[in-house]
């Protein structure tokens, strides 16, 4: 499932932070402040383009489940 | 090649008439059937197909089905618009049944031989579809999928397709096409008639209990709509509606909507859309994105960094810079107050000047009055000199009447008789007597 900021939630607010400084209508502080979610933001999508960029994995259903019962009786 | 010359012996121990030479048996079948009474039957027409010679169709109801045949002359005779016997639409057919027999090199085949056909009306099928889907709308079960977010980039995607469908590749082509290569969850079904339905409903319900994919695509290859009737299965489509997790469906028909296309979050057209529907960033142009964004951020900070040391190199300097300018603030105050002092210096000497020229003039209005004094003094001292009082203090006497009047001769002392004499200390009354000589 998805992390609780999800990607598409994590790049609009990268889109208004990018647009508020370009703006130039930031201060110092907020540019700094801006910049250090920004970077945040950014870590977060690169690893949510991570997860679906390290090769495609099939299977089946049954095997899904079989493999989450595995999980959970290890658990 | 000739007809077998003899006849091989039976199975052993069979009480089975014959053998028999299969042509013969199969003409004698195709006799017997073309025997049977002609009658009319109706249902409902699928799968219509035109070839040149002949229109092949089957007849359905609920209960069973017939395929069917007519000569293409018969059929183009009847005139019927197009689309007029599209799936589901209710015929009445007059025929008989037949048989081809076939032969060593075609294929035998059981057909209804239809002489005379006539539309009656919306089929059955499509009339409890339209009747079902006004219900699951009515119940409001069309929007909840909407509603549902879809992931922009989901890690895990459910597939519920057939095993050996060309779907399954046009999946794997959308994907790929988006650069996606996240944890892709077969649930293979049977996708083909009314009786897939429960497998379809489970494998879905399956997939959203796993809790592990974030959106699911029910994908078919396409086919006529009686084929894809079981995705208008009530059971199914309720299932759909109100499962937590989107379902895109694509059961590959252009131009009859099955149920699951009007319950499902998202309807496309074929199963490679459904894919790329499925993951709406193409994964290769998000990843430059997010590079681009990561380097403009970048861009920001070290502008914004350069600017505080900036302000801090301005603000290092300021306190030299603030003392310079207070020491020149001063020494203007104090060329203002020596300017200042010299003005006021300037106009008191002129106030003094004034005032020192009026004392003059005082002082030579005050000498002019001792001199008056002076000679005030002499006139008051000859005005004493004058004095009757000094006079009497001498020894003389002062004579007045009676009134008051000062009598100077002897003759007016006889005139008044009664007089005073006021000598220096006090006055004392007389009377003038007679005169002797």
């Amino acid at each position: 499932m998805t992390e609780p900021q999800s990607y598409e939630l994590a790049t609009a607010r990268l889109e208004e932070i990018i647009k508020r400084l370009d703006s130039g209508a930031a201060g110092l502080r907020e540019t700094l402040e801006l910049c250090r979610e920004g970077r945040t933001l950014v870590e977060l999508c690169a690893a949510e383009l991570e997860a679906v960029g390290r090769g495609l994995e099939e299977l089946r259903l049954d095997d899904l489940v079989a493999r989450l019962e595995a999980g959970a009786g290890a658990g | 090649m000739a007809e077998p010359v003899t006849t091989p012996a039976g199975i052993d121990g069979s009480t089975l008439p014959g053998p028999y030479g299969v042509g013969r048996y199969a003409a004698g079948l195709r006799d017997f059937l073309r025997e049977r009474p002609r009658v009319q039957l109706f249902g409902e027409v699928w799968n219509l197909r035109l070839s040149r010679a002949k229109v092949y169709l089957e007849l359905r109801d609920g209960e069973g089905a017939l395929p069917c045949s007519m000569w293409r002359n018969d059929f183009d005779a009847l005139r019927l618009g197009e689309g007029a016997l599209g799936d589901g639409a209710q015929v009445v057919i007059a025929g008989g049944l037949d048989y081809y027999a076939g032969s060593r090199t075609s294929s035998p085949a059981f057909t209804f031989a239809v002489s005379g056909l006539r539309v009656a009306g919306e089929g059955d099928l499509l009339a409890q579809l339209d009747r079902l889907r006004k219900t699951l709308d009515g119940e409001g079960l069309f929007a909840p999928q909407k509603r549902l977010s879809r992931p922009a980039l989901p890690r895990t995607i459910g597939v519920v397709t057939g095993e050996g469908g060309k779907a399954r590749d046009d999946v794997l082509a959308g994907l790929r096409r988006r650069g996606w290569q996240g944890r892709l969850v077969w649930a293979f079904a049977p996708v083909q008639d009314r009786h897939a339905a429960p497998r379809i409903t489970a494998a879905l319900q399956d997939l959203a209990a796993t809790g592990e994919v974030d959106v699911i695509v029910v994908a078919r290859g396409g086919g006529s709509l009686a084929d894809l009737f079981c995705f208008c299965d009530e059971t199914l489509c309720r299932t759909v509606a109100l499962l937590n997790v989107p379902v895109i469906a694509s059961v590959g028909h252009h131009t009859d909507r099955t149920l699951i296309d009007d319950v499902a979050a998202l309807s496309c057209s074929t199963p490679t859309h459904a894919a790329e529907s499925a993951v709406p960033v193409h994964c290769a142009e998000a990843r430059a994105e997010v590079l681009t964004m990561t380097r403009r951020l970048g861009v920001h900070a070290r502008r914004a960094l350069l600017h505080r040391a900036q302000t801090l190199a301005r603000l290092s300097r300021a306190p030299g810079e603030h003392i310079a300018g207070e020491r020149r603030r001063l020494h203007q105050r104090m060329r203002e107050i020596r300017a200042a002092g010299r003005r006021r210096v300037e106009r008191e000497h002129g106030r003094t000047a004034r005032k020192a020229l009026v004392l003059d003039r005082k002082a030579v209005a005050a000498a002019g009055d001792a001199r008056g004094a002076t000679r005030l003094s002499a006139l008051a001292m000859a005005l004493a000199a004058h004095d009757p009082d000094r006079t009497l203090e001498r020894g003389y006497a002062l004579v007045t009447d009676r009134a008051g009047e000062v009598v100077t001769s002897a003759a007016g002392a006889r005139d008044a008789g009664e007089v005073r004499l006021r000598f220096g200390d006090a006055a004392v009354d007389a009377t003038i007597g007679a005169d002797d000589d």
